[in-house]
């Protein structure tokens, strides 16, 4: 793997054929997990992915599309528009040294540019692939034997606080509210989580246990090479 | 106090930090030799000490990682933006922490070189606008820019003979990663100063001026040397900014306005 440690020679030997850069997020995530929950775990994932794949590791973008969550503080984000540029001139500077795949793994739910900025590059630029998991969040085959409330959370649920408590345990508190709003997920669409629940939760945190994490983010690795290596034969 | 981003929402209810710190930082190569995140590594333990360090209570954000360095475009491991993406970037950031409650906010853009000054930067030179326009279309919004080595320059041209004359990978920035990364080999690249100015930059590329690299003296550099920068362009950015953010509040409220 190389990464940011990597010097240009080593770049320039090594010449990796994929980059993997991880988009996280700076948002409130209820009383008991930080603000960098998305971000954290999207750089463990995405680190794991890179050393398996002898992949560029990039730096992961640590703002995104938190406006989602209202006024809450500890939210820092980036509009759209930004993040879609962000993408794209990434994408461009990986094009001019020569590097032939982007894989982008996405820690925030929110972030609904991603889709269209993907694909209007790929079509743009037909010899330079750009890949992303449709659920990053979502190892379909393993989530419901993890997870208890599979399903029922978006937000600083189970599946977080189980991540967080593997990953950051010393910041992980104890207050954890649950809350599973009985309206769909495209409510983030027409309201922010503000609205929706104050306490800033959709989902079960309650269930989350450290050994759930470290089996969850295993699973995300897993079934984030699997899409890698299918794509890359479909894309052949 | 300083919170960071492992504090949770309800930490930041509490505290309500006056001050937010956001280092910038830029994905290129250093020479053949350093890391690519050298900027990265800098700009992470500079602003960790500045919002420690300062008076007021302070949020201090992840580096940003990326900026605008289309000047070595095109060589292994530079990621760069262009300069209205770093503007977008910069402004949307600031605007969600005013937005929030934080109107203080202190753009650490890049490291700089002792070369520039804290009126005129070297390197992500958009951010100057992105802040003056922060301020000028956002009443109550407070927002400045920095760079270390150019807040340090003075005692950092004692302390290195060629400091002034340094932009990339001199012994300034040499001692500082040799100080940051103690473990690390730091052999490799020679001595150069090229023979233009430093304007040449805005009309070709880096290696059009330095084939190898590097714009300053590497070979002065030092591991002992590094733990004087360090200490100088933290306490020097760190006066910079409580300098700043007091005079400016004499202005406004000489002018009867809100601060």
């Amino acid at each position: 793997m190389l990464d940011k440690f990597s010097s240009s020679g080593d770049l320039r030997n090594n010449s990796p054929d994929i980059a993997v850069l991880g988009v996280g997020a700076i948002e409130q995530h209820g009383r008991h997990l930080p603000i960098a929950t998305d971000w954290t775990q999207v750089k463990e994932i995405s680190r794991r992915v890179a050393e398996e794949l002898g992949a560029l590791l990039l730096p992961a973008i640590p703002f995104s599309m938190s406006e989602c969550h209202g006024l809450m503080p500890g939210t820092v984000y980036l509009k759209p528009e930004t993040l879609s540029r962000v993408i794209k001139d990434i994408a461009a500077s990986l094009r001019e040294q020569g590097i032939k795949n982007l894989l982008i793994l996405n820690g925030h739910g929110g972030n609904f540019i991603l889709e269209p900025t993907i694909k209007s590059l790929n079509r743009r630029y037909p010899q330079f692939s750009v890949l992303m998991p449709a659920e990053v969040w979502a190892p379909v085959e393993d989530s419901p034997t993890i997870y208890e409330t599979a399903g029922k959370g978006i937000h600083a649920e189970e599946m977080e606080t189980s991540m967080q408590l593997y990953l950051n345990p010393d910041y992980v508190k104890d207050d954890r509210m649950d809350f599973v709003p009985n309206v769909g997920r495209e409510f983030l669409d027409y309201a922010v989580m503000e609205e929706i629940n104050p306490e800033g939760i959709w989902g079960l945190p309650s269930y989350g246990q450290t050994d759930k994490g470290e089996r969850g983010i295993k699973a995300q690795v897993q079934s984030v090479l699997k899409f890698v290596e299918e794509a890359l034969e479909v894309l052949k | 106090m300083m919170l960071t981003v492992n504090h949770s929402a309800w930490d930041f209810k509490d505290v309500k930090p006056e001050v937010a710190v956001l280092p910038l930082a830029c994905f290129e190569p250093h020479s053949n030799y350093f890391p690519v995140g050298s900027d990265q590594i800098i700009m992470s333990a500079i602003g960790e000490a500045v919002a420690q360090k300062l008076e007021e209570t302070t949020f201090l954000l992840p580096v940003w990682p990326f900026g605008t360095s289309g000047h070595h475009a095109g060589q292994p491991g530079t990621v760069h933006l262009r300069y209205e993406t770093l503007w977008h970037v910069v402004r949307d950031v600031a605007f969600s922490l005013h937005e929030r409650g934080i109107h203080k906010i202190v753009v650490l853009n890049n490291h700089g070189s002792a070369m520039a000054t804290t009126t005129k930067p070297i390197g992500n030179f958009v951010v100057k606008t992105a802040v003056r326009q922060l301020n000028y279309e956002n009443p109550g919004i407070r927002t400045i820019w920095v760079q270390p080595f150019a807040a340090g320059r003075d005692k950092l041209s004692e302390l290195v003979a060629s400091a002034k004359e340094e932009i990339h990978v001199g012994a300034v920035e040499l001692s500082l990663l040799m100080h940051l990364l103690p473990e690390n080999e730091w052999e490799g690249p020679q001595d150069h100063i090229p023979d233009v100015d430093p304007t040449y930059l805005e009309f070709g590329p880096f290696r059009k001026y330095s084939p190898n690299g590097v714009w300053g003296n590497p070979s002065d550099a030092s591991r002992a040397k590094g733990a004087d920068v360090m200490k100088i362009v933290v306490d020097e950015t760190v006066r910079y900014i409580q300098e700043t953010f007091d005079h400016l509040k004499e202005i406004k409220e000489d002018r009867g306005g809100e601060y």
